[in-house]
């Protein structure tokens, strides 16, 4: 695994003198899905936000592809363009009228030419679903649309990494799936997806990788897999064990099902309940 | 609201906004240049039914629209009408009344030709075509910025009534008083952070001092152009003409 995004014992202290990040340091493999776990305040906005230079550390380095950041005017646009965050809240992220106007504006900033501009913004409002939207005010949409426009907003600039604030936050459960299924075409194109989130098992079911925060560090990273069965490092950074995990254990305490690696939802693990045949009791074979 | 919510439905809303500025524009021109008060007439009776029939604006729409300046024309019209000296006094100055009639029609066309253009153009598009006439960039940028906040204040302000109002702030008019005022001064903070992460957001998309959008595509403008200039140029012979007419 390569590393595509690097920090280095990063610290940041707000201007009220708050800690923001604590000697900070993880890696980010090239092309693999990450997710990002915290409580709330445990840094992760913050995080995410030196990881696009809207912030510059005060002690410490990020690197992307082994280069130090570079926060002169060039660099930043540079490093823009390659890493692209989406904000948590779409109303402080949307700031046109008009769904392909507020597409357009990062494109536009990358210096394209008008042609080029349209192709990407067809692409992006593509991808996210919004193809037939485009000429909607943005504030004719709905929570979930509108968070979709600022997710192609980022997409048009085509960006190596894609950073994104707590993405599920208020969206319904069909809304998550698709979100889920855009982010899986992404992952599949080669982009490197970092997620904030507070959901432990979108956390388990989707990531290859999960990064645990807590009061400004990252105290742990590691693949999803391994990292979810360790109670005590997830305890510390305020998060339980992954449902399905905790199920899985109990059903092969009862010899339920057999032991073995445990699946990474809750759906999996139906499918292997579904699996196991019924005795003429009514009882599961042992 | 209610101006925003009509273009966004009127059946006209995809055609070029260039074009119907033109007729528009081509309205007012023919208000301007009549003289008669049946040809005025006429003219504001064909603009706004261009804007009812054609570009399928609802009639309660377009009157709660035109209410406003159309009570302040009867306003203005009853000062005119009604003087004073100091002989007289108070008095019915009938005199005035043609004069009075041909302002009036004249006010009722312009009116209607200014409704068709707005009750049909989203502000988007506005801005568009305000941008391709050269306007300053920057006049654009904070429309633009004014035109979303106030949508996005909007909906703060209504979310801070309800949560208020829950909790029984507006229980009484004292207590209404005071919840309006505590969420006016909330408000303030809100704009201030709000304008705060836009600016974020804006410099996470490369934000370099200028705000840059993509101008909307018209694929039938031409054509739309042409149509309007014609419909334009019809109701410009009109007016010509009944000044000609005057004239001989």
């Amino acid at each position: 695994m390569s590393a595509q995004l690097e920090v280095r014992g990063v610290g940041h202290v707000f201007a009220d003198g708050s800690p923001g990040l604590r000697d900070c340091s993880l890696v980010l493999g090239r092309g693999r899905r990450h997710a990002l776990l915290g409580a709330n305040g445990a840094g992760k906005t913050t995080l995410l936000q030196h990881l696009n230079g809207l912030l510059r550390p005060g002690s410490g380095q990020l690197l992307l592809d082994g280069q130090p950041y570079d926060y002169g005017r060039k660099g930043l646009a540079q490093l823009r363009r390659r890493v692209g965050l989406v904000f948590q809240n779409p109303e402080r992220q949307l700031f046109s009228a008009q769904v392909e106007e507020d597409v357009s504006f990062g494109p536009l900033n990358l210096g394209l030419d008008a042609a080029a501009v349209r192709a990407r913004v067809a692409a992006a409002l593509d991808a996210v679903g919004l193809r037939d939207h485009g000429r909607r005010a943005v504030h004719h949409l709905s929570f979930g649309q509108k968070k979709r426009v600022c997710i192609a907003g980022v997409l048009a600039m085509e960006p190596d990494v894609l950073l994104l604030d707590e993405p599920m936050a208020g969206l319904d459960a069909p809304m998550q799936d698709e979100l889920a299924a855009l982010l899986a075409r992404l992952t599949a194109r080669g982009v490197t997806i970092l997620l904030s989130t507070h959901d432990i098992d979108f956390a388990y079911a989707w990531a290859d990788d999960i990064h645990l925060m807590a009061d400004g560090r990252c105290i742990a990273s590691g693949p999803a897999p391994l990292l979810a069965r360790d109670a005590a490092t997830l305890q510390a950074a305020g998060q339980r064990q992954p449902l399905a995990l905790a199920l899985h254990a109990h059903l092969v305490a009862r010899s339920v099902l057999p032991a073995g690696p445990g699946p990474r939802s809750v759906d999996a693990l139906l499918d292997a309940l579904r699996c196991v045949p019924f005795t003429s009791s009514g009882k599961t074979p042992t | 609201m209610r101006i925003e919510t009509a273009a966004y439905a009127s059946r006209w809303q995809g055609v070029a906004p260039s074009a119907k500025a033109l007729f528009a524009l081509g309205g007012m021109g023919a208000a301007w240049i009549a003289r008669q008060p049946g040809t005025l007439g006429t003219l504001a009776a064909a603009l706004a039914l261009t804007a009812l029939l054609g570009a399928r604006v609802p009639l309660r729409t377009w009157l709660a629209v035109a209410l406003p300046p159309l009570g302040f024309l009867l306003l203005s019209c009853l000062t005119m009408l009604v003087t004073f000296s100091p002989d007289e006094g108070w008095h019915w100055a009938g005199a005035l009344w043609p004069a009075v009639t041909r302002t009036a029609l004249r006010s009722l066309a312009m009116l209607a030709a200014l409704l068709g253009f707005i009750l049909t153009t989203p502000l988007p598009d506005l801005l568009s075509l305000l941008r391709r006439l050269r306007t300053p960039e920057l006049l654009l940028d904070l429309m633009a910025l004014c035109y979303r906040m106030l949508f996005v204040l909007r909906q703060a302000w209504d979310e801070g009534v309800t949560a208020q109002s829950a909790r029984l702030g507006y229980r009484g008019w004292r207590h209404a008083w005071r919840s309006t005022g505590l969420l006016a001064g909330q408000m303030a903070v809100q704009v201030w952070q709000r304008a705060g992460a836009l600016q974020m957001a804006a410099e996470a998309r490369g934000y370099q001092g200028t705000l840059r959008f993509l101008p909307a595509l018209f694929p039938h403008a031409r054509r739309q152009n042409a149509w309007a200039l014609m419909g334009a140029a019809l109701l410009l012979a009109l007016a010509i003409g009944e000044r000609l007419g005057a004239g001989a």
